[in-house]
């Protein structure tokens, strides 16, 4: 298969505390992946490392072959080929929804402003926010501001999109919105990594599950395998917690 | 009617009609220096503020670093400096001094419009500091995970929420520089308090003549606060929003700059 990211022996510490011991794996075009763990375990730091909003302390990152880590690629070109959803959605609070989905378009890929507007309306559409082009991010519900985020991380036609927790900020009632057009986006094909304490998600959405302990992935599969005959103690305490 | 005879009210209506030409003229010349200079302020304090806040890039070697890291400490020492010390001996010594040091003979405007402006930026460079650092740093973090270089995202992100949020700082200064230009008088600025001086120098009316010229800042001061009010608001936007219909939609995905047609009953 196609593969687009791969991760080598990445390391990372804060001082001495090391969060990421020797991650390998790798991403091929359509999966998705769900990162779960306890908390702590490292797995916002890999995401972090990946998108290079942190640098890794040592190993590799491999997009499409190129170590990215390797000093003379492109970093603002290569984040919006691999777009992020925060748990703090971190929308724009001076622009309202239109501009959020568009200044990226305009300002990185110097679309022009009718294409980057019609772009955002598509997507906006997709997440079903295309009503609400006029709001600024404070007048919008939890739910409605991640669905915005995503649809700003989707107008930029990431071939990779990692979410963190996009759903542990979120009332109750909202989760249900944001993870719909997360299924809508994992059906259409689009290429996920998602780190998430949603276990319905890992399990019902996601074609490889990750499970992350102490700053190492303990186990790495498909989510049958994962969820009802997972290799270590570790992975089977953790999710025996979930199921009680 | 001679001066003598007249009452309390008599006398500040003559000043008025005598001296409205001065009393004007004087007013003109303190909004001017304090509306260029507090403009000028807000310019320099963006520039060391933003330089204050500048990290050094990941992949910037250690002369870069050093140059940074200079820079701030000099844009420091100018803070503290002017903030610490008086305006009025400021004026003074950057007037005198520049004549005796230099020979450089700055002359009344441009020593006003230097030294307003340069004190203004020392209170202005805290203020802007604080602002950018209010903005919550997720937001950058949005930016650059959409591949948005710094320089972007303080310009189109962090700068713009940084000026709303300090907006009400940068009244205040307005009004304090109204107020304080009256110690550029010591320079021999004419402005309104240095027309105050003599008003009431020339008549003997001190009572009078400083009820009229506090009544005249305090009208300057007060219309200032209010229009920058105004101004505030108009930052704000709109406190709801407006739904977009199918059609506006339809519309809109082709040629034309969206334009929402507003709640209307008609
Ligand atoms: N900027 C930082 N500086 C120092 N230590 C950090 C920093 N960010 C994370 N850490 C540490 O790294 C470890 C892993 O943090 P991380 O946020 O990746 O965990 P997580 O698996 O995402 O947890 P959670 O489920 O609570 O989000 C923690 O021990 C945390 O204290
Ligand atoms: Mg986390």
């Amino acid at each position: 298969m196609d593969e687009i990211l791969k991760i080598e022996h990445l390391v990372k510490t804060f001082g001495t505390n090391e969060v990421l011991r020797d991650i390998d794996f790798s991403v091929s075009k359509g999966d998705v992946i769900s990162i779960i763990g306890s908390s702590g375990s490292g797995k916002s730091t890999l995401l972090r490392c990946i998108n290079l909003l942190e640098d890794a302390t040592g190993g590799h990152i491999l997009f499409h072959g190129e170590d990215i880590l390797g000093g003379d690629v492109n970093e603002d070109s290569y984040r919006t080929k691999v777009g992020m959803v925060f748990q703090s959605f971190n929308l724009f609070a001076n622009l309202n929804v239109l501009d959020n989905c568009m200044i990226g378009q305009v300002k990185v890929l110097k679309r022009d402003k009718e294409e980057a507007r019609a772009t955002a309306l598509e997507y906006l559409a997709k997440v079903g926010m295309a009503q609400y082009i006029e709001a600024k991010p404070r007048q919008l519900s939890g739910g409605q501001k991640q669905r915005v985020a995503i649809a700003r991380a989707l107008v930029m036609n990431p071939e990779v999109l990692l979410f963190d927790e996009p759903t542990s900020a979120l009332d109750p009632e909202m989760v249900g919105e944001v993870l719909d057009v997360m299924k809508d986006l994992a059906a259409s094909g689009m290429t996920m990594l998602v780190v998430t304490h949603e276990m319905a998600f890992a399990r019902d959405v996601s074609n490889r599950v990750i499970f992350m302990s102490d700053g190492r992935i303990e186990e790495d599969g498909d989510p049958a395998t994962v969820f009802s005959s997972p290799k270590s103690e570790r992975t089977r305490d953790f999710l025996s917690r979930f199921n009680s | 009617m001679s001066i003598g005879e007249m009452n309390f009210f008599q006398r500040m209506v003559y000043i008025i009609q005598e001296y409205s030409g001065s009393l004007l003229k004087g007013a003109a010349t303190t909004m001017a220096i304090a509306i260029v200079c507090t403009f000028f302020g807000c310019v320099i304090g963006f520039a060391v503020g933003l330089l204050q806040t500048t990290e050094p890039h990941k992949g910037s070697g250690p002369l870069k670093r050093g140059l940074l890291k200079a820079v701030k400490v000099v844009l420091t020492a100018y803070v503290e400096v002017f903030r610490g010390t008086p305006m009025m001996l400021q004026a003074a010594f950057i007037f005198y001094g520049m004549s005796q040091l230099f020979g450089i003979n700055l002359g009344m405007w441009s020593a006003a419009f230097i030294i307003v402006s340069v004190n203004t930026g020392a209170y202005m460079a805290e203020t802007v500091r604080g602002g950018i650092l209010s903005v919550d740093p997720g937001q950058s973090e949005g930016a650059r995970a959409i591949g948005m270089t710094h320089f972007q995202t303080m310009v189109n992100i962090i700068l713009p929420q940084a000026l709303r949020n300090i907006m009400p700082q940068i009244g205040n200064n307005l009004i304090i520089n109204i107020k304080d230009t009256c110690v550029l008088s010591i320079i021999g600025t004419v402005e309104l308090f240095f027309t105050f001086r003599s008003i009431s120098g020339a008549l003997y009316m001190y009572f009078e003549a400083a009820t009229v010229t506090m009544a005249i800042y305090f009208i300057l001061t007060f219309v200032c606060s209010r229009i920058l009010r105004a101004v505030e608001n108009r930052m704000d936007g709109p406190a709801d929003f407006n739904l977009a219909t199918t059609d506006t939609l339809a519309f809109t995905s082709g040629m034309t700059r969206y334009d929402a047609q507003k709640g209307g009953t008609h």
